[in-house]
């Protein structure tokens, strides 16, 4: 009798062990409604937001469940990479730009096309953001948002600094010159702005206003060491006059932005943080245009802020499409998210969002150099995410005085090429 | 059923175990490996499973989505000629010969004067156990940095003494100082055990050199050390191999940069970062299996030296 009870209790432990690791497939039946996944990266703000959206989704479509969540962008990725190689995907994902291709081309992700016109209409997209979401022929991801570079300031500190107002047609130097009399105005209390060679895109601002391209059509780095190594060198002398925030301060308040402290008085950075920042701060603050040597180029296109993509080992990719048809096309879900995530993407929900305050200034500030605007180059090569991280870090280290200009030129090469040919 | 529960009885009374009796261990036996199956299952899927896997990776370039790609020992060549690399195990090997001895002079010092009978005796000890018990938690971590900004608590009560070195956090010469401090705040382990070594040491040695007319700081040398010494090794042990695998903390200070400038860029940092940030999990693998053969090789050397200086009471070499 004994012996009995003992092995059922060991045969019952041992089956909660089993029970334990069967728990983790994917327990939805057919029958019933279908339940989605939907990963995103972001902060409280937007969830919210995004949440709303969701229960109203719901109501639209009954018979279709969804859960999200959400990380910030980093941690994002991180997390998406293991549940990716884990099989265990979301089925509805953020996209980001720069991870497009690398995605893509790995199989992760499942080709939209089959269900355009069906599930998912891309009609309405704007001009400037149609085939953004394209590798090699597949729709892998739907733009749902659309930013691009701007230059955000208080016109207060411009005012006090007697420097006129960024307009048009101001240059790179013209623009290194109001930093340093911002700087000088406030005694250094307020800086005239962060340093810019901290931020890759302002790269590729550059190169873009001189005809070139951040990556070649082929996916390989478009500039060499001499144009990197300028570039690097105008960042140097701002950081060792002091005309720019130190970056010890800017290690130091991450992950919070410096503007949002009113540390700065101006930053170059996607047109959209500009709501962030009128969030966080009492300061005034404008959109104004980015600085080009070139009066004809201003280097700037319309970016997918934000992508939706569909898990290539999603069971549901019928339901996924509607929802994010729903999420780019519909007009009440488009005045849910306002400008929170990029203007919206498609002509229908731009013109059902009424925007106001800083919402209203980052439209405006598109529709003043729309005509400026060019297409968006192809999806950056696998890696790009890489990159960016090894220009942060290289930077951070040149602004720090840790490596000299050519060191820094160099490392970025060495990492770069290694990254891009793996 | 019948022949079972008398052998049962047998056994309970105290009676010799017969043949029968053995014959009944054996399914004993099975019973027992049936209720460590939760513990062998963990052991083998959990830790020898991955390990195993974590071997083979590291000999292969995994990119996480695609099948591993036999490669030899690239991944290990790589590591010798990866920067990175080198300034991860060049911070590790500082932080690591900087925390322990800190910690453990720290944790030393405060077990022996917790050793001392007083009033409010348990409350100290429990006061100094406490930051232990946060362990490498986030918060403690955000609250820690956040004391070592500009202007905040650190950096003015330095400037009242006139050193201005502006917030450790962000300046590269003290940012792993500010993590060996961390470390070092948090010697609850360690002191409870030297606490534990101190009152083994025998009251009469102490009266006697004390009658000798030997100091206070010659008796804690001759006597005190030497009789703790076995206690010491241990936590010495213990306390490297920890310091070799800091995260939590360096990763929210200095994120996956290790920022500022790369000075809290510590090896697991980097391995994490290959392995979650660039899809390299064949070389973060690489790099795991030589964290823990560096880690082996110095548990040796200290084992080593550990006969020249570790005495035990009662062996007679």
């Amino acid at each position: 009798m004994g012996v009995m009870k003992r092995f059922t209790t060991v045969l019952a432990a041992a089956s909660l062990v089993f029970a334990g690791a069967a728990c983790g497939g994917d327990g939805e039946a057919e029958s019933g409604p279908v339940t989605l996944r939907y990963s995103w990266w972001g902060n409280a703000d937007r969830a919210a937001l995004v949440q709303k959206a969701i229960d109203l989704f719901q109501t639209k479509n009954p018979n279709i469940k969804v859960t999200p969540s959400f990380q910030e962008f980093e941690a994002y990725w991180q997390k998406m990479a293991t549940d990716t190689a884990g099989g265990n995907a979301p089925d509805v994902l953020q996209m980001d730009f720069a991870y497009l291709r690398e995605y893509a081309d790995r199989g992760a992700l499942y080709d939209l096309k089959k269900q355009e016109g069906q599930n998912l209409d891309t009609g309405d997209l704007l001009e400037g953001l149609k085939g953004a979401g394209e590798v090699d022929d597949g729709l892998y991801a739907v733009p749902v948002a659309g930013n691009t570079w701007g230059y955000v300031y208080s016109p207060a500190a411009y005012a006090t600094a007697g420097v006129p107002e960024p307009k048009l047609g101001w240059t790179w130097t013209d623009y290194r010159s109001a930093m340093e009399k911002i700087t000088k105005s406030t005694g250094g209390k307020v800086y005239g702005g962060g340093n810019y060679i901290g931020t890759y895109y302002n790269l590729e601002v550059q190169l873009r206003q001189e005809g070139k391209l951040l990556y070649t059509e082929d996916g390989k780095l478009g500039f060499d060491k001499p144009r990197l190594a300028k570039f690097f060198e105008e960042g140097k002398q701002l950081a060792d006059a002091k005309i720019v925030l130190p970056v010890e301060k800017g290690v130091q308040i991450k992950p919070k932005f410096a503007l949002e402290l009113d540390l700065i008085a101006g930053d170059l950075g996607w047109d959209n943080f500009m709501t962030r920042y009128a969030a966080a701060t009492k300061t005034e603050l404008k959109l104004g245009p980015v600085p080009s040597d070139n009066p004809a180029q201003l280097g700037q296109y319309l970016k997918p802020s934000m992508l939706m993509s569909v898990s290539a080992k999603s069971d549901h990719p019928e339901q996924s499409a509607k929802l994010i048809d729903f999420f780019i096309n519909d007009p009440e879900a488009g005045q849910i998210l306002g400008a929170n995530r990029g203007i919206p993407a498609t002509n229908a929900q731009r013109a059902a969002v009424k925007l106001e305050g800083p919402f209203a200034a980052v439209a405006a500030y598109e529709e003043s150099i729309k005509g400026q605007l060019e297409k968006a180059p192809p999806a950056p090569p696998k890696g790009a995410g890489t990159i960016e991280q090894s220009f942060i870090r290289i930077s951070e280290e040149l602004q720090y005085g840790r490596i000299s200009v050519d060191q820094a030129v160099d490392q970025f090469f060495t990492e770069a090429n290694e990254t891009l040919e793996s | 059923m019948a022949t079972v529960a008398p052998t049962r009885q047998a056994e309970a009374s105290g009676q010799p175990a017969g043949p029968r009796t053995r014959a009944r261990r054996s399914g004993d036996g099975v019973a027992g490996y049936l209720f460590l199956s939760p513990w062998i299952l963990g052991v083998l899927l959990l830790t020898i499973g991955p390990m195993l896997t974590s071997l083979y990776l590291s000999f292969t370039d995994y990119n996480l989505f695609t099948a591993p790609e036999w490669v030899g020992l690239d991944n290990y060549k790589r590591m010798f000629e990866d920067a990175r690399w080198l300034k991860s195990v060049q911070v590790t090997a500082i932080y690591v010969a900087v925390a322990v001895p800190v910690k453990l002079a720290a944790a030393l010092a405060v077990a022996v004067l917790l050793n001392n009978k007083r009033k409010g005796q348990g409350f100290y000890r429990a006061a100094f156990y406490g930051p232990s018990l946060i362990g490498a938690s986030v918060s403690l971590a955000i609250v820690w940095k956040a004391l070592f900004t500009d202007d905040a608590v650190v950096d003015r009560m330095l400037r009242v003494v006139g050193i201005n070195t502006g917030g450790w956090a962000g300046n590269p010469d003290f940012s792993l100082m500010m993590l060996v401090l961390l470390g070092a705040w948090q010697l609850g382990a360690p002191m409870v055990i030297f606490l534990a070594g101190l009152k083994q040491v025998p009251v009469e040695l102490h009266e006697a050199a004390h009658v000798d007319g030997a100091g206070r700081w010659l008796r804690f040398r001759a006597i005190t050390l030497p009789m703790i010494s076995p206690v010491v090794f241990f936590n010495l042990l213990l306390e490297t191999i920890n310091a070799f695998q800091v995260f939590t903390s360096a990763y929210i200070v200095g994120g996956p940069n290790g920022s500022p400038a790369g000075t809290t860029l510590f090896y697991t940092i980097y391995l994490y970062d290959r392995g979650f940030s660039d899809f390299r999990m064949g070389y973060a693998s690489a790099m795991a299996w030589m964290l823990l053969l560096g880690v082996g090789l110095i548990t040796l050397f200290l084992f080593r030296t550990a006969r020249g200086w570790v005495y035990y009471s009662g062996d007679r070499r």
